[in-house]
């Protein structure tokens, strides 16, 4: 696996890289920031928005995690309150507030995203829910392995529960983008490379102005580079 | 590591005498005895209490029953912690048994009003969807835990994140699915020896490399929003010399260290006075955290 070696990346560039990528975010108003943690100095990348979708779950996934799912989405009271109640909640629209925060892990070497999604009422989403709502053209390699793939995990920096993109499964998305070795995409902005592609899996898209962040205004990391080696 | 067998043994067979009782405001028919149990210190909460979810059930409409949850005196305990780590964490200079709150039940008395009170559809039905959800469990606090399978995902997350740091990941990957199966069987049927018999394969290096690439740990932390410390730490140093528990600490967090050397806890019954001069870290996580992690309070 010698072409995964190129997609290892290093702390301070990480810094870097996600410095680039604030400032064209504010430059084009995609409310991205920056925030530091106050005890150690390490921080992470930040952004909320909203999105309206469909509530449903693909049918494979429900059988997979059946025992609380009939429970939770498809909310059958014992009694019904009257005979003409319809089933129409489990896929009426609604609007879901998604944050995502960019963080560095040192055990992998790669950003990882962290995110989390509530409706407008406060009810945080499921697990169950988070994966139906996966792009469509990710459900096949989701269900492949949904429990390496996407979790519930503790944020490392805030200590609450936040779902996460795996790593490892990140490095497989990634690969089918990044051919060649890192030499070639030294001028690259990294985290533009790995949020556009692994953050649609979630439903985060990057608009296409941040392909624009030329060789030029990601000199910044060489130059860190160099004057630290 | 055969030699230090006994000490594998003694931290898989740690146990911490546990009393459960029923968060009382959650009124049931008729009331629940206090379940005691001896829960190891290795294992997770979610995992290792089936027996206590029996037991309050037992005094429970069916209907009520929800997600189950944890709390000591006051705080909600982070099922995806080691318990001995909570143990330790929240409540080690208390006296046994650990007293631990159990919270089961679903806000009955709103599904009540709906069942009986005719308003407009739809207004009752969103409402009645998001009381299906409120179970007051603690969202902000922990991960849920709604299958065995929520554990073992977890639990195998840890591992490959210790190798990714030990190995990178070369070990990990290399086993078959058959074998990753078997640590966690080990794990949830307290067999030490099948556990062992494919993680001691993940606390081996070559001969030519005298240690780990880097050593996994994680320093805990009570009163901080950071639920722990984490960094990238050598067992060797340029010089060649074996790192110590010392040097890991004044590296990470060198407010830990006293004038006194450095004071480790074990269990409550067991104190050892540990020179940061002498111990490897490479050594403790051989001998000591039998889950190729090292875990310090």
């Amino acid at each position: 696996m010698a072409g995964e070696e190129g997609f290892f990346l290093e702390e301070k560039r990480f810094k870097q890289y996600c410095e680039d990528f604030v400032k064209h975010s504010q430059q084009i108003g995609d409310g991205w920031e920056w925030r530091t943690s106050k005890d150690l100095g390490d921080g992470y990348l930040s952004k909320t928005h909203f999105q309206v979708r469909n509530r449903h779950i693909p049918p494979d996934l429900k059988k997979k995690n059946s025992d609380n799912l009939e429970q939770i989405l498809f909310a059958r009271v014992e009694e019904p309150l009257d005979d003409s109640q319809a089933a129409g909640v489990c896929s009426a629209e609604e609007v879901v507030r998604y944050e995502y925060h960019v963080l560095y892990s040192s055990s992998y070497q790669v950003p990882v995203l962290y995110f989390r999604a509530c409706c407008l009422d406060g009810r945080p989403l499921t697990l169950d829910e988070i994966w139906g709502s996966v792009h469509a053209s990710y459900q096949a390699r989701l269900q492949e392995g949904p429990w390496d793939t996407i979790t519930q995990q503790e944020h490392p920096i805030l200590g609450q529960p936040f779902f996460v993109l795996h790593p490892c499964r990140t490095k497989e998305f990634i690969s089918a983008v990044l051919s060649g070795s890192q030499e070639h995409h030294r001028h690259t902005n990294y985290i533009i490379l790995w949020l556009s592609t692994v953050g649609p899996v979630v439903g985060l898209n990057l608009p296409l102005s941040y392909a624009k962040l030329a060789p030029e205004q990601s000199t910044n990391a060489d130059l860190a580079e160099r004057a630290l080696s | 590591m055969t030699d230090d067998k006994d000490v594998l043994r003694d931290v898989w067979f740690g146990r911490i005498p546990t009393c459960f009782t029923l968060y009382q405001d959650e009124i049931t028919e008729r009331e629940a005895e206090p379940y005691y149990l001896l829960l190891p210190r290795i294992s997770y909460l979610t995992l290792v209490t089936d027996k206590v979810k029996k037991h309050f059930q037992k005094v429970m409409r069916q209907e009520e029953v929800s997600e189950i949850w944890f709390e000591y005196e006051g705080t909600p305990l982070k099922w995806h912690y080691p318990i001995g780590l909570l143990f330790d964490l929240h409540a080690s200079n208390t006296a046994l048994p650990w007293s631990i709150t159990v919270h089961f039940k679903k806000v009955v008395e709103l599904l009540f009003f709906l069942k009986h009170f005719h308003c407009n559809l739809f207004l009752v039905s969103r409402v009645r969807e998001w009381l299906l959800h409120f179970s007051n469990f603690p969202e902000k606090d922990l991960l849920h835990c709604h299958s065995k399978d929520v554990i073992e995902a977890h639990f195998m997350a840890c591992i490959k994140e210790a190798d990714a740091l030990k190995h990178k990941s070369q070990v990990i990957n290399e086993m078959q699915k058959k074998d990753h199966k078997q640590l966690w069987m080990g794990l949830q049927n307290d067999k030490f020896e099948q556990f062992w018999a494919i993680n001691r394969k993940l606390m081996e290096y070559p001969a030519e490399d005298n240690g780990f690439r880097y050593i996994p740990f994680r320093i805990y932390q009570a009163t901080t929003e950071r639920p722990f410390i984490q960094k990238l730490f050598r067992p060797i140093a340029s010089g060649g010399q074996l790192h110590t528990l010392g040097d890991l600490l004044k590296d990470v967090c060198p407010s830990a260290i006293t004038p006194e050397g450095l004071h480790v806890q074990r269990s409550s019954k067991e104190e050892a006075l540990v020179s940061p001069c002498i111990t490897p870290p490479a050594v403790l996580c051989s001998t000591v955290f039998q889950k190729a992690r090292l875990e310090l309070i």
